[in-house]
């Protein structure tokens, strides 16, 4: 061809118009998605969100000079540089320029650089150990959270203990508790297969980890600070799911993060109405086991409609009292559920492969613990569970503790609680936040 | 088929014949050592695969429609359907359907009779049905429901038989990948022309020897990941269990350390082709040459140093760094081939056939899969998309908008060699519409219910998300109708389509300086390859090309639609 | 373009040229594959140190690397009989490369007598950590490739016996590879034996 040493063609006036163009768009195009960033990303709820979220912009500014750099380029050669009909010649026969690679190899990587050094501060920043975490009423206690398929368990091991001088522990089932300005420093652990668990408003994500249970297992960490977002209510509540699939029901595995304005909404309207509960149970066997069984990643397999669960991984619980008398022959109503619950392996349900988590007063998992005493109310709950039931309501304070005895030997110690009052009391506690509050 | 020794340019007639003497149809059912028929055989046989694990995808999409689990009868019910769709996407698809393409062209490109071992080139290809079968059998058992990537325990302790089925094929299919790919090595290397210099060789040959390298250091450590996996199913052993003093991250490491490269045994082949294409359909010379086959290597290099980006989440937080840093560095050479493509096609004279659109909008996709690359590498924003549909969107764009359009060019660009005729353009370019924006509105949108909190690999999900989810899968058929197009056009044109002749695009490149089908030896003697792959535009390379169009002219050229 | 060269008048040497050339480079990208598989289980034996606080674990006694150093000498030895006997083999000295090869395949076999030994005798207490499961393991996957390696060798000397094959390098292909392969195996030892034996 004729210019076979000449370098990037003339540029023709459609050249020069559609790079115009494409200049203009690209900068609306850029000022329009900085507008539009909110509404793809959650909420800012922690610390940890801005400074990942300013990442983001970074990100997407040099993302967008690329994207709108290099799709123009693209619009530019398909409208100039379309072979005209007729025209069956070659372009120039151009083989490339030195300076050109040079200045296209070396601009990325500077760039690419300059993302790695800024990702990595705001990693270490975001990261960093915290002097003061989980703290409450000036102590610092652990949260330990739990995931077990398909549920996530959250559990304070608080600095407050009982008559007999335990630790109370409050356990909150699948939502974590905190309020704005807490440094949270979550210990993480799985029960079975990996779990990723992910505040997305938090901007956090660690997985959970299978370790040898004699050895403690192999906790993992996750830090985050809830910070206000302006308009939100509170108690403001966000998402947490399980990012690493775990099988069936991986989607269903979810709970909440619920952020409390301050510590002392935090106090009043979580933990001592909790802690308060575990101090002064229910008298009533039945009650404290409806209440007991929430505590439990149950809900994670089980159907009961008192309670809306829904999973149905493991065998319905509607009228578990009605059947419970007849599975096993020699197995009264209380025996089977006892044993159901902490020797789950006794007896599988028809249609249904799955080996239920062990529970029980020895098991290494922190979150499936049950004493006796839980057991005994547990079971007394579910005999209520049906049109009639099997069990022997009536005599429900001997007839169970002597099944758990029968089928474990344990004592049960059926006065556990019995002094309390709590409907009085959590009554006031509400009242107290209500003032709180207002 | 004897090889009739044609005195070129003498006996129009003879050559129409041989135009279309094309192999039986029951050629391609049996063995056979000859790498054009292995090579429809891998290209048939893995078109096939990618409509399985297409209609799998439509299924999934059904699925997402709305937020309840519906279409499926249970979440493991649905776990293995992606289960089974990225294995054979992967395994069954993209990197078969590679080898179909390197099969067919490399050898005719470096001007040789055929592969450099025949028997084994065909030994690989017939390793694939039987592999597929047993992958599918699981089907029949409980299928595997740990995801493509088999994490353990999940895939150890919990996932059905079928688990244990698809680790075996999945062997089977390394084996095959690792036979193929020593062959394309010893061919690369041993059997080009004398006059064919490393530095003159087709940056197709240079893709598939990048990509075979990875192949054969990568393909061992699944090999051996896949055999503890076995060993912890099958024998009782615990590797991959922690309770016995195993590791799940052990799982994770060798995985990944195939897996990631593998990721570039996808695409590199994909990025070669792009070379022919926009060159040939630009008629300007492939812009900085050394560099973009240089950066095939940089890549395969780079690629074995990144592998535990996909572990983000799970590594040691001392650890991530390291891998951030390898991972954005991997970006660079990447960034060299976008560089040159676009100065390729800039002052071409761009030819709009189907081959030239799907080229292009592998440029125009592949660069949102390249920044979503780079953004994920960012550690602080992957721990957040990590595991998300942001991820799912940035593995389509690379591996669909990437990869699949890659194939289509392929496709529409050396079928009139592999068939004789050419194929429809208006059907092409039809094609190329429904699967451009199909694609667009398929994957695009996944980028942002990733960000606002939609995990991967979910049946179910929060009912916020279902606009977005609906727009995703109404496109997502849009996109599945598209494949029957292409599938139109196929049989149509190997009917009736116009004869191509041997070099209807006027190609530089040695694959058309023979018939269209070549004979069973390729050429009819040893062809003499032009000075450069490339050099268009000169006036040696127009008089070469004018001897190849008046050596093979019994047959009119039909040229593309624009001429 | 293309001048019309007469096929037949192509000489045959080149097509068999070719085809060592072809089989030689195989062979070798073919070692350096495979050769990873023994890596990623030299990786999988380190990441698994790492599940416990020492190596070998508390309480297990560690392997005695007498009998397997006796076992690596062995397989050297085996190396260089092979080595020796393709070198008599190219000065068609057909009788010596069959001794050599003999011998080369008895030290094999004492080789493995002792590697199955080995694998036996691995202690319960062992067993019940990674400690004597990856051995196994290790041991387990090289005594296989050994093994079928042992077999060619076998059909090799059988083939040789028989005058299949002469000094000419062309004629010799099973020889030389069946060597190659014999020395991946040598070295795929050598690193597990370093690995098992000598790293704590």
């Amino acid at each position: 061809m004729d210019n076979t040493r000449s370098n990037i063609p003339a540029i023709s006036p459609a050249a020069v118009v559609v790079t115009a163009v494409f200049l203009l768009v690209s900068v609306i195009g850029i000022n329009w998605f900085t507008t539009f960033v909110p509404v793809v990303l959650p909420e800012q709820a922690s610390a940890e969100s801005k400074s990942v979220d300013e990442l983001f912009y970074i990100l997407m500014i040099i993302g967008g000079v690329v994207f709108f750099m290099i799709q123009g380029m693209l619009l530019i050669s398909v409208i100039a540089f379309r072979a005209r009909p007729g025209d069956h010649s070659d372009g120039p026969t151009y083989h490339g320029n030195p300076l050109l690679e040079v200045i296209w190899t070396v601009i990325p990587a500077m760039v690419v650089v300059f993302l790695a050094v800024v990702s990595y501060n705001i990693w270490t920043q975001n990261s960093e150990p915290k002097a003061s975490v989980n703290m409450v009423e000036g102590q610092s206690i652990s949260i330990n959270v739990t995931g077990a398929r398909y549920a996530w368990t959250h559990q304070y091991v608080t600095e407050r203990f009982d008559e007999a001088g335990n630790q109370i522990v409050i356990n909150s089932g699948p939502d974590l508790h905190t309020f704005i300005g807490q440094n949270v420093d979550l210990t993480l652990q799985t029960q079975d297969v990996i779990h990723s668990y992910w505040a997305p408003a938090m901007r956090v994500k660690q997985d959970l980890l299978p370790g040898d249970p004699a050895q403690g297992g192999r906790p993992t960490q996750l830090r985050f600070t809830p910070v206000r977002v302006e308009g939100r209510a509170y108690p403001a509540e966000y998402p947490i799911v399980c990012a690493e699939l775990c099988g069936d029901g991986h989607g269903r595995m979810r709970g909440s993060v619920i952020v409390y304005e301050d510590e002392n909404q935090f106090l009043d309207l979580f933990y001592e109405p909790a802690i308060h509960a575990i101090l002064n149970p229910p008298a009533d066997p039945v009650l404290r086991g409806e209440m007991e069984i929430q505590n439990y990643i149950c809900n994670s397999c089980h159907i009961l409609d008192s309670l809306d669960w829904t999973a149905t991984t493991g065998p319905s619980l509607n009228g578990i009292a009605e059947r419970a008398g007849e599975r096993v022959p020699g197995q009264s109503a209380e025996e089977y559920i006892a044993t159901s619950i902490w020797n789950s392996g006794a007896f599988r349900v028809p249609g249904y492969d799955q080996q239920m988590a062990a529970f029980g007063p020895d098991v290494v998992e922190a979150a499936n613990v049950m004493t006796p005493e839980q057991l005994y109310s547990i079971v007394a709950y579910l005999c209520t569970q049906g049109e009639g039931s099997d069990c022997d309501m009536d005599n429900a304070s001997t007839a169970i503790p002597d099944a758990i005895q029968t089928v474990f030997g344990y004592e049960v110690d059926i006065t556990f609680g019995m002094d309390g009052d709590a409907g009085a009391e959590s009554a006031d506690a509400e009242a107290e936040a209500g003032e709180d509050s207002a | 088929m004897a090889t009739i020794a044609v005195p070129l340019g003498a006996q129009g007639e003879q050559q129409e014949a041989d135009a279309l003497r094309r192999p039986a149809l029951s050629d391609y059912l049996r063995w056979s050592v000859d790498h054009k028929i292995i090579g429809v055989q891998y290209g048939v046989s893995a078109f096939l695969f990618f409509m399985i694990g297409g209609a799998m995808a439509m299924l999934i999409r059904l699925e997402l429609w709305t937020p309840a689990l519906d279409v499926m009868v249970s979440g493991a019910a649905y776990n293995s359907l992606f289960t089974i769709h990225g294995t054979i996407m992967i395994f069954l698809f993209i990197i078969p359907m590679w080898a179909a393409f390197g099969n067919f062209v490399v050898p005719l490109q470096l001007g040789a009779k055929d592969m450099a071992f025949p028997w084994l080139n065909a030994f690989a290809f017939w390793l694939i049905p039987p592999a597929a079968v047993i992958v599918l059998l699981g089907y029949f058992v409980s299928p595997a429901e740990a995801g493509w990537t088999s994490y353990p325990p999940l895939s150890t302790l919990f996932s059905g038989d079928g688990q244990t089925l698809w680790a075996l094929g999945a062997h089977l299919l390394g084996i095959s990948s690792i036979m193929g790919s020593i062959n394309f090595i010893v061919t690369i290397f041993n059997m080009r022309p004398p006059e064919m210099t490393l530095w003159r060789m087709p940056l197709l040959c240079w893709a598939v020897l990048a990509t075979s390298i990875i192949a054969v250091m990568a393909t061992p450590f699944l090999a051996g990941a896949l055999t503890l996996l076995l060993l912890d199913r099958v024998a009782g052993t615990t590797f991959f269990d922690a309770a016995g003093g195993g590791d799940v991250l052990l799982w994770q490491n060798i995985f990944w350390f195939y897996s990631h490269p593998a990721v570039y045994i996808m695409v590199l082949p994909g990025m070669g082709v792009l070379s022919e294409v926009l060159s040939v359909h630009s008629r300007k010379p492939v812009f900085g040459y050394r560099m973009v086959g240089l950066s095939s290597m940089g890549i395969a290099f780079v690629g074995f140093t990144v592998w535990a980006h996909h572990m983000f989440t799970s590594l040691q937080p001392e650890l991530r760094i390291p891998f951030m840093i390898t991972t954005m560095i991997i970006a660079v050479p990447t960034g060299i081939k976008m560089f040159s493509w676009l100065g390729t096609i800039w002052g071409g004279k761009i030819r709009f056939t189907s081959a030239m659109l799907f080229a292009l909008g592998f440029l125009s996709l592949f660069v949102i899969g390249g920044i979503s690359g780079v953004m994920l590498a960012a550690l602080p924003f992957d721990i957040h998309v990590h595991d998300t549909y942001f991820v799912v969107s940035h593995f389509h764009f690379v591996l669909f908008g990437g990869s699949v359009f890659a194939v289509y060019a392929a496709l529409y660009h050396w079928f009139p060699k592999v068939t004789g005729r050419m194929m429809n353009e208006r059907l092409g370019q039809i094609h190329f519409l429904f699967t451009y924006f199909g694609f667009l509105f398929t994957f695009f949108p996944m980028h942002v219910v990733g960000m606002l909190g939609m995990p991967r690999r979910v049946a179910v999900y929060v009912e916020a998300f279902q606009p977005w989810n609906q727009l995703i899968s109404f496109s997502a058929f849009v996109l599945g109708f598209s494949s029957f197009i292409v599938i139109y056009n196929v049989i149509k044109s190997y009917y009736h389509g116009p004869i191509a002749g041997a070099n209807p695009w006027r190609a530089l490149t040695l694959e058309w300086q023979t018939t269209s089908p070549p004979p069973a030896t390729n050429f009819a003697d040893d062809p003499i390859p032009f000075e450069d792959p490339y050099g268009y535009g000169t006036e040696a390379s127009g008089a070469y090309l004018d001897a190849v169009d008046e050596a093979f002219s019994g047959a009119q050229p039909a040229r593309s639609g624009s001429h | 373009m293309t001048t019309i060269i007469d096929q037949q008048g192509k000489p045959k040497l080149g097509a068999a040229d070719l085809r060592l050339k072809n089989n030689r480079l195989g062979m070798t990208i073919f070692q350096i594959s495979w050769i990873m598989v023994f890596l990623a289980l030299i990786i999988v034996n380190w990441q698994l140190r790492f599940s416990y606080s020492q190596w070998p674990p508390a309480g297990v006694a560690p392997f005695d690397p007498l009998l397997p150093s006796a076992a690596t000498l062995a397989l050297l030895l085996s190396s260089v009989l092979v080595r020796r006997g393709l070198q008599t083999l190219r000065r068609n000295h057909l009788g010596g490369f069959l001794m050599r090869w003999r011998g080369a395949m008895v030290l094999g076999l004492a080789f493995m007598a002792i590697i199955v030994y080995e694998f036996a005798s691995v202690s319960d207490a062992a067993m019940a950590t990674q400690y004597g499961v990856t051995m196994r393991l290790m041991t387990g996957f090289h005594f296989v490739h050994a093994l079928a390696i042992l077999a060619i060798m076998a059909r090799v000397y059988r083939g040789g016996a028989a005058g299949s094959y002469s000094g000419d390098e062309r004629h010799s292909w099973p020889v030389e590879g069946t060597a190659k392969l014999w020395y991946f195996v040598t070295l795929a030892w050598l690193m597990f034996y370093v690995v098992l034996y000598w790293i704590r």
